[in-house]
């Protein structure tokens, strides 16, 4: 009997334990959707209706007039596209200028090899808000201060340091034989890039691209830093400069928000698997 | 077509290796040459100079009647199956075998036809849509030699292209290269660590050593001349027995002492062993020369030694004996109906007619 009794014990305490844990995992998955459910509903309600009742009540009308407020008078028809213009080409810049240096690094032996490697290291790792003074100097000796072009030219270098290791630490994985064999069937050393290595670094480009435009697109810092005019501004800080301006209307600031996260979301949605592996790249060999 | 040519070639590596030690091998237009070797013997590292993947130390390597020291691989006219088989992941067997002559500019007519031929004697034709993950071992094997085929090289380079197959398609395999070798008549060189596959498809075998050709002979006369002793232990499954041994007796009359036995020296090699008489030398006589006594073939100089069974090993065809004398083990290669158990004390015939000898301090041959 004891001896049946022992395992009995420990299926239930297992029992309890699993329900612990899921317990847990409801608890933190409500505290943090509730605030983007009640983002959502409040979205769709008026300000009037919040300012009279508050943010946690239910709603007397639901009506799409935020977001079209937002998208008008709040400026997101032309924050959107900015965000764009600005994401885009860094992260193609970004990942064409990482995945040429990473080639590089990862494939020829040559003087310095590890040094510039771990320059690019910490690059990565250096805290971006201590250059926030000299990068606004430069901008603006450079001429390109208060442009579109002060945003992609620096995301796109900041980006290249982690985006670099990541990369050379992928294409390290790829069997040098492969290389040689294209050199033998007759590929330049830029074929040998752009035909066999980057075809074969697909999953961690892709991954990469996905943890960038998050990043980039998110950027709220720089953005704030380096432009200055509203024509030119993301939607980080266009929604940022919303606040006050309209007498506080909570309900246009809430679904503008809704709407500068939708890229991102869809981004996440249709590359999540790509996410996780970004994730975790260049943890391991 | 073309012939090659190692001229006192040598690769030294950073850090003070030196890979290949001055290299000298004519290999004719045609002929299937095999770079043998246990690994770290350079033999890799020459085929990776003559495809023009490391940069030459010391020497010239030519492929036909021009030095191709400074010339990039693609323009070498050589095609090369690597051991990975190292196939693009990422296209189809087709584009894998048709990639090189696209870069080449070639007509595509041209490029389907060779492809498509290719993959005929390769019996790959239905497989040509296929990614090279969706392929078996033994195929993508063939679809790495078809890579090479359908460049038409000069010289085709093999680098130990059958050490990731099992053990029945690789003999399978050798056979298939053999033929092609035959039905392409161009030079093949190919390089691998299995003396077997040396044996069984060269025209002439390299032996190397620690960046040093130790020989170089068609299979026959390497398995029956064995210039030093490396050769003669790495050539040949199991290897050859070495005793360390005295030659004793008369002019008219010497013998072989290992110790432990004592067998004549036959009179076809009584001239040439005299010099040594009184000399420590090394005997070597091959498994297979060694018969228990009753299953020896009758045209021999036999030689009767007794020995104590240590280990059996049935191969079914053969028993391999592992036996004692004294101290000194050594295996015999035996008919299977011989009949015996660890223990056993057995008497052996050896084949004197295949006995060899060598210079324990040179390790040369005295005579083979």
């Amino acid at each position: 009997m004891a001896a049946q009794t022992l395992p009995q014990t420990r299926a239930a305490g297992r029992a309890w334990s699993r329900y612990l844990v899921y317990g847990l995992v409801y608890a933190l998955t409500l505290a943090w959707i509730t605030p983007v459910l009640v983002a959502i509903l409040t979205s769709f309600r008026s300000n009037s209706d919040i300012l009279a009742r508050g943010f946690w009540t239910l709603p007397n009308s639901i009506s799409l007039q935020s977001f079209f407020n937002a998208w008008t008078r709040g400026g997101l028809s032309h924050y959107l596209p900015n965000s764009f213009i600005i994401t885009l080409p860094a992260l193609v810049g970004t990942l064409f200028l990482s995945s040429l240096a990473a080639y590089a690094l990862a494939r020829f032996n040559f003087r310095g090899n590890r040094v510039i490697f771990f320059i690019f290291v910490g690059g990565a790792l250096l805290p971006f808000q201590i250059l926030l003074l000299p990068v606004f100097r430069l901008t603006d000796w450079l001429g390109i201060y208060n442009t579109y072009w002060a945003l992609i030219v620096f995301h796109t270098s900041f980006q290249l340091g982690f985006c670099t290791f990541v990369l050379r630490n992928y294409m390290r994985t790829i069997p040098g034989e492969i290389l040689e064999a294209a050199r033998m069937d007759g590929c330049s050393e830029f074929g040998i890039y752009s035909r066999i290595m980057l075809p074969l670094t697909i999953p961690a480009l892709a991954a990469l691209a996905t943890l960038e435009f998050t990043w980039i697109f998110n950027d709220f810092q720089w953005a704030l830093v380096l432009l200055q005019a509203d024509a030119l501004k993301p939607v980080t800080t266009g929604l940022a400069s919303l606040q006050g301006q309209y007498i506080m209307d909570w309900t246009v600031i809430i679904a503008g928000s809704l709407i500068a996260t939708a890229p991102t979301v869809l981004v996440f949605i249709f590359l999540q698997r790509y996410f996780i592996a970004g994730l975790t790249l260049g943890s391991s060999k | 077509m073309a012939g090659v040519r190692f001229e006192h070639i040598f690769k030294r590596f950073a850090g003070g290796v030196t890979a290949v030690n001055d290299l000298n091998l004519d290999i004719k237009d045609g002929e299937f040459l095999v770079l043998v070797g246990p690994s770290g013997c350079g033999k890799s590292t020459a085929l990776r100079l003559l495809a023009g993947l490391e940069e030459i130390s010391d020497g010239n390597i030519w492929i036909g009647d021009r030095v191709v020291n400074d010339v990039p691989p693609k323009d070498r006219d050589i095609a090369m199956v690597f051991q990975s088989y190292a196939l693009y992941p990422h296209m189809s067997v087709y584009d894998n075998m048709a990639f090189g002559l696209k870069l080449r500019k070639t007509p595509k007519n041209e490029i389907d036809k060779r492809v498509k031929d290719a993959a005929e004697i390769l019996g790959l034709t239905h497989l040509l849509e296929r990614k090279p993950k969706q392929l078996s071992g033994g195929q993508r094997q063939r679809v790495a030699v078809g890579r090479a085929i359908v460049r038409q090289p000069a010289v085709f380079l093999f680098d130990e292209p059958l050490s990731n197959l099992d053990a029945k398609l690789r003999v399978q395999t050798r056979a298939e290269i053999s033929k092609l070798h035959q039905s392409l008549k161009t030079t093949f060189i190919y390089v691998t660590h299995d003396q077997v596959e040396a044996m069984t498809m060269a025209s002439r075998i390299a032996v190397m050593r620690d960046g040093i050709l130790q020989q170089l002979d068609t299979p026959q006369n390497l398995y029956d001349h064995p210039g030093n002793i490396f050769t003669a232990g790495f050539i040949g499954s199991p290897a050859m027995n070495f005793f360390d041994s005295t030659i004793t007796g008369s002019p008219q009359e010497m013998y072989v002492d290992a110790g432990t036995f004592r067998v004549r020296v036959p009179q076809q090699y009584a001239a040439r062993v005299q010099p040594f008489l009184g000399k420590e030398v090394i005997f070597g006589m091959r498994p297979e020369d060694i018969h228990a006594r009753g299953f020896e073939p009758g045209n021999i100089t036999s030689a009767p030694v007794n020995a104590q069974v240590d280990v059996t090993e049935l191969m079914g065809s053969e028993i391999y004996l592992y036996l004692l004398s004294g101290k000194k083990q050594f295996v015999a290669r035996v008919d299977p109906r011989v009949r015996v158990h660890p223990g056993d004390n057995l008497e052996l015939v050896m084949n004197m007619d295949s006995m060899k000898l060598f210079d324990p301090k040179t390790e040369k041959a005295i005579y083979t």
